[in-house]
């Protein structure tokens, strides 16, 4: 069994990620900084006939720039965006790895529809009555990408696939530094992967909460959701260790906590009653009081009952006076709703806000909405002195997520 | 740190509905395998599932709180809803923040994915069916239960492939362990779907299978597997707990260990060390030695690379060994819900009677044979050790210990 009484500090040593702004961190990181919009025209699938078609989509020259034909044939879409995020970042795996026993190295993943692309480019010639290539449906669940992550970098730590919708990397954060901080794991490759399907995008569609222009978060004419693909990595190693190799510490991971809404499948509880208590729980488990959180990454995503009831969260938590010194910002305005990979590359931006003492803006936001107000860093990132932030994510069926990290100070 | 112990089960499975039929199925060896007759598989190789045919949410719910679910969802509900009955759990007195819902499914609700899918294919994105939608992303059974019981507490569900139940038992012990809850509702859930069952037929992982009414089922021994459905929760607490409250104690957690081995993306680790490995690691958490083992239940699953990988590695651990439980040739491949497995286990625990085995060679045997059971024997059994493992790689071993009262 585990031993939870270690308590071992937990801190982030390595960034992946592949976005619609950027594929490498640092164009990720001035991009995300910068404000730049991700979000465009779908060029993956006919996107005709849907209200809301534009979407943050990762451009197909970053795929075929980074794998074989073969690669590019044999994996998902989901598999690859993951398998680009790690490619930076693990371009030396002895290196990130060094020391450190393989059968103690575990990958957590969040995953969303995982391969759906593929089962669809297989179901709809089934249905047509035509021929398909069943072979890729080897990489159509949704639980591979941790296998290529473990098979491709030799990792034999625990394994396994969080599913909770748009808060599945978020949690798999969480996990990750679950196993860290009790010894069960010495580090953790914690992902999260999402690429368009058509099922999600008409799904998204049908609910009709998918802006038709762009994502606007928190602003009074938002009128839904963009959605988005990409993936993530965050490197999960324990701070003595983490020390002892010379490692970037980008932050700590201080706890987190999930929870439901147990309310409604798609909708959130209106006056934000779970997204409260996850927050709460999560500093709890961090052992941080309320004051002390300088900023918030929020789930943010644009749709009218969501910000309405995160915002109310924030202020129901925090108290009027403190949640409106609060920064709070959705980056989601910038890279779209990545659904699975969404808390991952949300977690990764607030990393990197701790890391560079800035607070990513949410951008698009122009007329405030009496129900959203608080300071959402519209437009421009801002300067500021921040030691602890909070990212939170929400998803279908009221699962919720949230993250507490910590600044590291450069010794 | 109090021992965590298992007080209550839900079972919905090819081998009976309820506990008492499934322990008695799985006592008499009777597998749950029949005919599908839910979709057309006349162009498969297959035409056989293990289902639990006569499975009716309406005796578990009202038709207002099931109509909009999926089979799984329906399944799972109901499996929670039997498990808390039967662990005497009083939902109105206690903290619900404190009660967690950590189930697995490997592929969700892939019925109600593919019928959402298809009204887009027919009539295009203004056609396709919005209440369809939320019940296609996987975390749909686990959200309906914390509805279903008005649970806020931590809610999680994993999906890796045949590891998905047992993930999700290993962090219903992570919740325990650090006390953020006192109870989890834990275990896992599986349909078998017409596009589920479609692609492994297309991948040629399905056995070779076409009956007749009234057709004696032999399933080809390591000729792929047979799929099944059902839902199996499992009622988790620390042991101080449940003996406050007085709670019926069915067994002790007494190791979950989870591994990766290096494998080829739809198949087995390539070679047994990993498995090796976390069945050591299992029973030096549980404080035992392979000879204190009375109970050998595999993952076996007619795929014939399950079966090698397990057979190396227990020659190697148990030199003697002679019988084992391959319990999934009984249950079938229910991926997600092999907390039925551990159910079994837990139950041959309680009633001191150990489940019915094969002769260990079975596992190196091919083709068409009469699996020739012995039936389950009452007996002493203190430690149950159960094997797992799931295409891509990933392998698990469980120890089960029984309750000294």
């Amino acid at each position: 069994m585990i031993n939870h009484q270690k308590k071992r500090r937990v801190v982030v040593t390595g960034l992946g990620i592949a976005s619609s702004i950027g594929t490498s961190l640092t164009v990720f990181k001035q991009n995300l900084f910068n404000g730049v919009c991700g979000i465009g025209p779908v060029t993956l699938f006919d996107t005709s006939g849907y209200t809301g078609s534009p979407g943050a989509q990762i451009p197909d020259a970053a795929l075929q720039a980074a794998f074989s034909p073969r690669e590019l044939t044999r994996c998902s879409r989901c598999d690859l965006l993951g398998l680009l995020a790690a490619k930076e970042l693990l371009v030396d795996s002895e290196e990130v790895f060094r020391d450190c026993p393989r059968e103690k190295i575990g990958v957590i993943m969040g995953g969303g529809a995982g391969g759906m692309l593929t089962w669809e480019r297989h179901r709809r010639p089934l249905w047509l009555g035509k021929k398909s290539r069943p072979a890729a449906l080897l990489s159509a669940a949704c639980g591979t990408l941790a296998d290529r992550f473990a098979n491709t970098y030799g990792l034999g730590g625990l394994r396994t696939t969080i599913a909770t919708a748009c808060s599945s990397s978020a949690t798999a954060i969480g996990y990750g530094f679950d196993l860290i901080r009790s010894g069960s794991q010495e580090m953790v490759l914690a992902a999260g992967s999402e690429a368009f399907s058509e099922l999600t995008f008409s799904g998204f569609n049908s609910l009709r909460v998918v802006d038709p222009e762009y994502c606007k978060p928190f602003d009074k004419n938002r009128q839904g959701l963009s959605l988005g693909e990409g993936a993530a990595i965050l490197i999960l190693e324990e701070y003595e260790r983490a020390v002892r190799h010379g490692k970037t510490l980008y932050a700590e991971v201080l706890g987190y906590a999930v929870n439901s809404d147990a309310y409604h499948m798609t909708a959130p509880h209106p006056e934000g009653a779970g997204m409260m208590k996850v927050m709460e729980r999560a500093l709890k488990n961090a052992e941080i009081a309320p004051e002390a959180v300088d900023y918030i990454n929020a789930h943010g995503t644009a749709t009218k009952a969501n910000d309405q009831a995160e915002t109310l969260a924030i202020k129901r938590l925090f108290g009027e006076h403190k949640a409106r010194r609060l920064a709070v910002s959705s980056t989601k305005s910038m890279v779209g709703h990545c659904l699975g990979a969404a808390g991952i590359v949300e977690g990764l931006a607030t990393v990197l806000a701790l890391a560079g003492q800035k607070a990513p803006p949410t951008i698009h936001y122009q007329t405030p909405d009496p129900a959203c107000d608080l300071d959402y860093v519209p437009n421009q990132a801002r300067s500021l002195n921040m030691q602890i932030a909070l990212s939170n994510s929400f998803a279908f069926g009221g699962n919720n997520t949230s993250v507490v990290f910590r600044r590291v100070e450069k010794s | 740190m109090s021992a965590i112990v298992f007080t209550g089960m839900g079972i919905i499975s090819p081998l009976g509905i309820g506990r008492e039929a499934f322990w008695e199925n799985c006592c008499a060896a009777q597998h749950g395998f029949c005919k599908i007759k839910a979709f057309d598989t006349t162009r498969m190789r297959c035409d056989v599932a293990a289902l639990p045919e006569h499975f009716q949410p309406g005796q578990y719910m009202p038709a207002a709180e099931y109509r909009k679910m999926s089979r799984l969802s329906r399944m799972a509900t109901a499996a929670s809803i039997e498990a808390m009955k039967e662990s005497g759990l009083k939902l109105e007195s206690m903290d619900r923040d404190r009660i967690g819902i950590v189930l697995g499914t490997a592929f969700g609700s892939s019925s109600h994915l593919d019928e959402f899918y298809l009204s887009f294919l027919k009539d295009g994105p203004r056609g396709a069916q919005p209440f369809l939608f939320p019940e296609t992303v996987q975390n749909t059974a686990a959200s309906h239960v914390a509805i279903y019981h008005k649970i806020p507490g931590p809610n999680v569900t994993f999906c890796q492939n045949e590891l998905s139940a047992e993930s999700a038992l290993a962090y219903a012990i992570n919740l325990l362990e650090q006390d953020l809850v006192d109870v989890v509702l834990t275990g896992g859930a599986e349909e078998v779907s017409f596009t589920q069952f479609e692609c492994f037929h297309a991948l040629g992982a399905l056995n070779p299978i076409k009956i007749n009414e009234g057709d004696v089922i032999k399933p080809r021994l390591r000729g792929g597997h047979i799929l099944g459905e059902g839902a199996g929760v499992l009622v988790l607490e620390r042991e101080e707990f449940a003996r406050k409250r007085g709670a019926r104690v069915y067994g002790r957690m007494g190791a979950c260990v989870l591994q990766g081995g290096q494998a080829v993306i739809g198949h087995y680790a390539r070679e047994g060390r990993a498995l090796g490995r976390v069945m050591e690691q299992a029973l030096e958490q549980a404080g035992l030695k392979a000879r204190e083992v009375d109970q050998l239940d595999l993952g076996a699953n007619f795929s014939g690379e399950l079966e090698d990988l397990e057979y190396s590695r227990i020659k190697q651990m148990f030199e003697n060994i002679r019988r084992v439980t391959p319990l999934k040739y009984l249950l079938g491949e229910c991926s997600g819900s092999s907390s039925l497995r551990i159910a079994a286990g837990l139950l041959s625990l309680k009633e001191q009677r150990r489940l019915p085995t094969l002769d260990v060679e079975i596992l190196k045997a091919s083709g068409s044979h009469d699996l020739i059971w012995e039936p389950a024997q009452t007996g002493l059994t203190r430690n149950v050790l159960m094997t797992f493992a799931t295409y891509g790689g990933g392998v698990g071993a469980v120890v089960l210990r029984k309750v000294e009262a």
